[in-house]
């Protein structure tokens, strides 16, 4: 199948969709694999729960940096429906610049928690906590990311979701 | 309460963002971001808060499991199955779709934890069945698989209470056994109001199924019909948590599909994989986002300060549970029902506890309010989704729904003020409570 470079953005997104497949499937099974242990096998498995937890933090804040649009996501859209496309662009701004500034204030002391997490390690799995819990960091960051590109889209007058393929 | 205190200017921005149509999910963590700021508290607090509430709350993880679980049974041919037995049950009445109709989703609610699953999954075949040869309005089937849908998170299993056990400690297991009969007496007022309207509006009756067809349409629908049995089996039997019986139904609705009715695809696993983890990562984001400020809410001491203010009330249990009733049924017309359950009911729960109500008839009176509010206009969200499936326009189906919603609010009205409706089954079964 020859690979098409223009479409990258695609690319990367029907991966990120089928790394966020894979962790609800193997969350699935683990706790499949957990029940059938304890009965057939009569052995208790500390490590299917843990990988089932840090998968779920990792399935929530993965796919909302990386999959879930914000569409999708659960919002309170009354008013934002009711309105016309410029005082649309005013609100996406707003909104965008506030979280912006929130998540942006609050992440080098976020950095620091993660980073010192280093000294903890899950039980079974021995996972560092750091490592855990990096996906945060990297879900403040895309949320910046995305709504930097939201409010400069809304500046220069595209009405927020106008090209969403 | 001062005006500019860091608390109330945290919630200010919360509902300004929200509002903004920020999703509620990073409004709710922004809100909880500048509280820290204003309170000159440490900002990582709210990251901590959130992964460690993820990362350690075991219950929390049926809800993925249960999303997938109904997403793999909408995908298979069991909801056709399922109709076509209660078809040959209640369809030789006057009616009988109407009827068909409150059966499956008795049935399917046993399955399924999501109203908005067993609408989209059975309703999207109800609807087309309904007004199918001009049967019955487009809008009254669409009013009355929205109302037919809210059943399903009242009978077990459910996600909604999964959410109240996780806010308040209540047990899932007793939580669950509770919102059986509330279910039921539900699934009977719709049946009335149907048959009511079947002999004013002369609805149509199906074909009556021949008798010696029925063992055969019941066993090939047995393995769906026998789902609820299995899986409320494993709960009670004490043979898994509630949170593993979540995977078990998805692996039970995985083999009815895939090796017993051979009706899914790999192509349809994934597209079902995909759809699921979308939609428990939009679920999670909100749990996430009140998980940071509900710690917020426990730094300031609201609930005490609650208790504290409605005790200086004194109010009885039952003017209290009217007082929440009327305030979460005004709520659910303006907010979808997952924020509520995790950030307005937290801080009614010790109040309630304070006063003597018990914890899981308070929480099966919470979800059965909650679920009213999905079908309650203008803005109730299963109106939408049966707008869109069924094409009317949505005013239609307000009136249509109207004569189920009151059948429903007076059930609700029962069940508040006679608690051994929901406390019979969890007692049976040794809640001490």
């Amino acid at each position: 199948m020859a690979f098409d470079f223009s479409d990258w953005r695609g690319f990367l997104r029907r991966r990120a969709e089928n790394a966020l497949a894979a962790m609800l499937a193997t969350m699935f099974v683990a706790f499949l694999l957990q029940i059938s242990f304890r009965y057939l096998l009569g052995l208790s498995t500390g490590w299917t729960n843990e990988l089932s937890s840090v998968l779920w933090v990792w399935l929530v804040l993965f796919g909302a940096a990386f999959v879930v649009r914000e569409e999708e996501e659960i919002r309170f859209d009354l008013v934002y429906a009711a309105v016309g496309a410029g005082p649309r662009r005013v609100m996406a701004l707003l909104a965008a610049l506030a979280l912006i500034v929130l998540y942006g204030i609050s992440l080098p002391a976020t950095w620091d928690y993660v980073t010192f997490m280093k000294v903890e390690s899950t039980a079974y799995l021995g996972i560092r906590f750091d490592w855990l819990f990096s996906i945060y960091l990297a879900f403040v960051v895309a949320i910046l990311l995305r709504y930097l590109w939201v409010a400069w889209r809304a500046l220069r007058g595209v009405p927020p979701g106008a090209d969403r393929s | 309460m001062a005006l500019a205190s860091p608390f109330s200017l945290s919630i200010v921005a919360i509902t300004l963002l929200a509002l903004l149509g920020l999703p509620i999910g990073h409004s709710m963590i922004a809100g909880s971001i500048l509280y820290l700021l204003l309170a000159n508290l440490d900002m990582a607090t709210a990251a901590e808060q959130m992964l460690n509430g993820m990362y350690s709350n075991y219950i929390i993880l049926a809800v993925p499991l249960f999303i997938l679980a109904a997403e793999l049974m909408n995908i298979g041919s069991m909801t056709e199955r399922l109709l076509r037995f209660c078809n040959a049950v209640v369809g030789r009445f006057r009616g009988g779709l109407a009827q068909v109709n409150i059966l499956q989703s008795i049935i399917f609610a046993g399955m399924s934890g999501s109203a908005i699953a067993d609408a989209v999954g059975t309703g999207k075949m109800m609807q087309s069945m309904m007004t199918a040869g001009g049967k019955y309005r487009a809008s009254y089937a669409a009013a009355l698989t929205a109302a037919t849908a809210v059943i399903g998170p009242i009978i077990p299993p459910s996600i909604p209470m999964i959410l109240y056990a996780l806010v308040s400690d209540a047990s899932i297991g007793f939580l669950f056994l509770g919102g059986v009969v509330p279910g039921l007496l539900m699934a009977l007022s719709q049946m009335a109001i149907v048959a009511i309207g079947a002999r004013r509006e002369n609805f149509p009756v199906e074909p009556p199924t021949r008798l010696r067809l029925l063992p055969g349409i019941t066993w090939r629908a047995l393995p769906t019909l026998m789902m609820p049995v299995v899986l409320l089996g494993c709960i009670y039997s004490g043979v898994t948590t509630p949170t593993e019986a979540a995977a078990i139904a998805g692996a039970y609705a995985l083999v009815v599909s895939c090796v017993i009715y051979r009706s899914v695809g790999l192509r349809d696993l994934y597209r079902s994989l995909l759809a699921s983890a979308r939609t428990s990562a939009g679920v999670g984001m909100l749990i996430a986002g009140a998980m940071a400020f509900n710690y917020v809410v426990t730094v300031e001491n609201i609930p005490a300060d609650v208790k504290v203010l409605l005790t200086q009330w004194e109010l009885s249990p039952v003017t209290f549970l009217i007082l929440v009733n009327v305030l979460l049924l005004l709520l659910g017309c303006l907010l979808e029902g997952t924020t509520i359950l995790l950030v307005i009911v937290p801080v009614l729960v010790p109040t309630a506890q304070a006063l003597g109500i018990d914890i899981v008839h308070f929480g099966v009176v919470v979800v059965v309010n909650i679920m009213l509010g999905l079908i309650t206009p203008p803005f109730g969200l299963l109106l939408f989704v049966m707008t869109r499936i069924a094409e009317v326009p949505i005013r239609d189906i307000v009136r249509d729904v109207v004569p189920f919603l009151a059948a429903m609010v007076a059930a609700l009205g029962l069940i508040t003020f006679v608690p051994e409706l929901v406390l019979f089954l969890p007692r049976l079964l040794g809640y001490e409570g």
